[in-house]
């Protein structure tokens, strides 16, 4: 055997074969020197045998920008022995570039050392440029995945990764090029990881459907380790073969506007019961004090009295009886820490967007609240702007006004509750309309009074804490009557905070 | 109207709401030696007023009742030019109506329950006081000025919180510091003001025209 050629093979019935076939056949020898060329290589690209044997390949058949890649797939099949597989250009003798896709082996010698790396291509160039086409076609859609706000994610029957958009890079924090190839549990985070191919089997096996085609709240985990909630959809469709998409949706932002409603509705009944306990505080140390003045007036008066007799233990009479006085001021003083110790907190006004406080009240309202029924419409004037409130306390109003229009209209046939806000000029007014039962005249008389309630879980202090909230705000609320059933409830608040603005419309 | 007793310390016009308090405070005026006339209300004070001698005599008035309120009480008397001193009582946190009664020229404010010495000695000043003790009337003494000025920023800023009827833990959230503090600054003004009470205090506060 000789440098140049394969002797073995010439004349032989392998080589009248390899001679025949359309694949093209190279082989190498350990410099990268063509050794064997058969007759496809030749047509293909106009280098007979005798120019091309001898020489290395990349020395004049491989593109110039490819040379480097093509070496070293040459080196590591050299030093490794083993397969590969590699698409390369080669220029024909005119110039034209050819697009080959190569399958590359070793030959070894009878030692087992690698004597010869034998290359089979298949001219793929008319292939590649269809491939081209339909790839252009499906750019369109491409375009569209990647714009989707929506991550979309395909996947084989194994659980391969397919495709992965670019809201799916964005969520998920890998790169296309890094989830390509891999298994869908790159995304799912243990214990499910391994239930993920056994419902992946299941399906396949039975095609009974789990999360086919159903959308189901999920955890999903980032590159970075984070778990978060999605929202997943899958479907499958066929492609040739059978391919899984999944339509992820990122939850964290929307758990977190949620979460950030439940803190705000907490807060509010936190405050809520605490101005309720303050109103309900104040009351009682009033109610307890009248006795206790009256107490501590009688022994002033009884020990003013004695101090005009005489008799042995006056003196000490007197004594217990200012003493009596001194326990009745304790006692007095007792209910006054706890009076001042549930006292309302005091206005915290800033400048707020009105509508914006008022849309947060209404959906802090109607959670929870079974709005059973109930219409809702709201009307927010484009122009209110902001006033100077306290955020949380006239949450606490309107909050307050809804659970009662909602409680007015239980029974009524007609529940539409509406919203609305608006600029005037020197004041913005909030009102809230219901189609209830309406207000009595009693009912209208006592309406803000603390106490007073008509429901049988009523503590009666909703409006009248409203009022004081108002009041603190220098603004106005009242009840009107509709001619409809129902009633309209309207807050009046100064525009900028001006004193007394609202009262002079 | 009933009239109980007449002896020389004066009389005295009982206005409140409660008829437990309205029976002991009349019992302690009287055995005061003072002569109690009792009203329920502020309505019945004022149809009975024309047949009333009012000289030498002091209104002894809860700030909260039903119906026309002690300070619209004291209020309508000023402007009928009604020369009858007033002492207003008022139940916790009636602070800010206290403070505004003082500064519509009320003697003196009293804080229920109250005791003998307390009344008495604010009945004292009512009827010792030279009349006529309309608003603005009492004026702050050079004295006065000179404590006043020799208050910190901070303790003069507690002294207006404190007579608006803030608590301490109030004035320490609105200051952002510990209620301990306010409670030392409070002590320290108290001693500068040279305010044996809180009455005086707010006595004082008036006469400087501080607080709102
Ligand atoms: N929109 C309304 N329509 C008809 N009646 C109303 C309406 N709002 C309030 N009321 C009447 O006014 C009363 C007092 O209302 P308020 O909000 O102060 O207390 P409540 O709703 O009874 O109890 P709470 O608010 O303490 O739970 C109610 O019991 C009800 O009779
Ligand atoms: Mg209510």
């Amino acid at each position: 055997m000789t440098e140049n050629t394969l002797e073995e093979l010439d004349g032989s019935f392998a080589n009248q074969i390899l001679e025949t076939v359309d694949t093209l056949v190279v082989i190498l020898n350990r410099h990268g020197e063509i050794v064997f060329f058969n007759r496809a290589c030749q047509l293909l690209t106009g280098f007979n045998a005798g120019e091309a044997l001898g020489r290395k390949v990349w020395d004049f058949l491989i593109l110039d920008e490819e040379i480097d890649a093509v070496r070293g797939a040459f080196e590591a099949l050299n030093a490794e022995n083993t397969p590969s597989h590699f698409i390369n250009y080669w220029k024909t003798k005119d110039g034209a570039p050819r697009i080959i896709e190569w399958s590359n082996n070793t030959l070894k010698d009878e030692d087992g050392a690698i004597a010869y790396i034998l290359g089979t291509g298949v001219d793929i160039t008319e292939s590649k440029s269809k491939e081209a086409a339909l790839y252009e076609s499906k750019s369109f859609l491409r375009a569209i995945v990647g714009a989707s706000p929506v991550a979309i994610i395909t996947s084989n029957e194994k659980g391969t990764i397919l495709s992965f958009s670019r809201k799916a890079e964005a969520i998920f924090g890998f790169k296309e090029n890094e989830a390509l190839g891999q298994n869908l549990t790159l995304i799912i985070p243990e214990p499910d990881r391994l239930r993920h191919d056994q419902y992946l089997n299941h399906y396949l096996e039975t095609g009974e459907r789990r999360i086919m085609g159903k959308a189901r709240q999920v955890t999903a985990v980032k590159k970075s380790g984070e778990r978060f909630p999605v929202v997943i959809h899958v479907n499958e469709f066929h492609d040739g073969v059978r391919v899984f998409v999944g339509f992820i949706e990122d939850l964290s932002e929307q758990k977190v506007t949620e979460r950030r409603l439940e803190d705000v509705k907490n807060q509010l009944q936190h405050i809520g019961r605490i101005g309720a306990m303050g109103e309900i505080a104040a009351t009682i140390a009033h109610e307890l004090n009248q006795p206790l003045t009256a107490a501590a007036s009688l022994a002033g008066a009884v020990s003013l009295t004695l101090r005009k007799v005489e008799f042995p233990q006056r003196d000490d009479a007197i004594s217990h009886l200012n003493e009596t006085v001194s326990e009745i001021r304790r006692a007095s003083e007792i209910i006054r820490q706890m009076r001042d110790f549930m006292r309302k907190r005091k206005t915290a006004k800033s400048l707020h967007d009105v509508n914006h406080v008022v849309e947060e009240a209404i959906a802090i309202a109607l959670i929870g609240a079974e709005a059973g029924g109930v219409h809702v419409t709201t009307d927010l004037g484009a122009n209110v702007g902001e006033a100077s409130l306290d955020r949380i306390q006239i949450q606490q109003v309107v909050i307050n006004l809804i659970r009662n229009s909602i409680d007015a209209m239980q029974d009524a046939e007609k529940k539409h509750l509406a919203i609305s806000t608006a600029k005037k000029s020197r004041f913005i007014e909030i009102k809230i309309s219901d189609t209830g039962h309406g207000l009595s005249d009693d009912v209208k008389k006592r309406l803000f009074e603390p106490f007073f309630t008509t429901k049988e879980e009523g503590m009666g202090i909703g409006l009248s804490i409203s009022k004081s909230i108002i009041d603190a705000h220098q603004g106005e609320i009242t009840a009107i009557e509709k001619e409809s059933p129902g009633v309209i409830f309207s807050i009046k608040l100064p525009v900028g905070g001006h004193d007394k603005a609202a009262k002079s419309q | 109207m009933t009239k109980l007793q007449k002896v020389n310390k004066g009389e005295v016009f009982l206005i409140d709401d409660d008829a437990a308090v309205r029976r002991g405070v009349a019992a302690l005026l009287t055995a005061a030696d003072y002569t109690v006339s009792i009203f329920t209300s502020g309505e019945e004070f004022l149809s009975e007023m024309g047949s009333l001698d009012i000289d030498d005599a002091a209104l002894l008035v809860d700030v909260c009742m039903p119906g026309i309120q002690g300070l619209e009480l004291q209020e309508k008397l000023n402007r009928d030019g009604v020369d009858l001193p007033v002492i207003v009582m008022t139940a916790h946190g009636d602070i800010p109506m206290a403070v505004r009664a003082m500064r519509n020229g009320a003697v003196d404010f009293l804080e229920k329950p109250f005791t003998v010495d307390e009344v008495t000695t604010s009945l004292e000043r009512a009827h010792a006081i030279s009349r006529p003790v309309i608003k603005g009337a009492q004026k702050a003494s050079p004295e006065l000025c000179k404590n006043y000025d020799s208050l910190t920023p901070r303790e003069s800023e507690v002294l207006r919180n404190v007579v608006d009827g803030s608590t301490n833990k109030e004035i320490a959230r609105s200051l952002d510091v510990s209620p301990r503090t306010i409670e030392v600054h409070r002590q320290n003004m108290m001693s500068k003001m040279n305010a044996k009470s809180f009455a005086e205090l707010v006595r004082m506060a008036v006469a400087l025209d501080i607080g709102d």
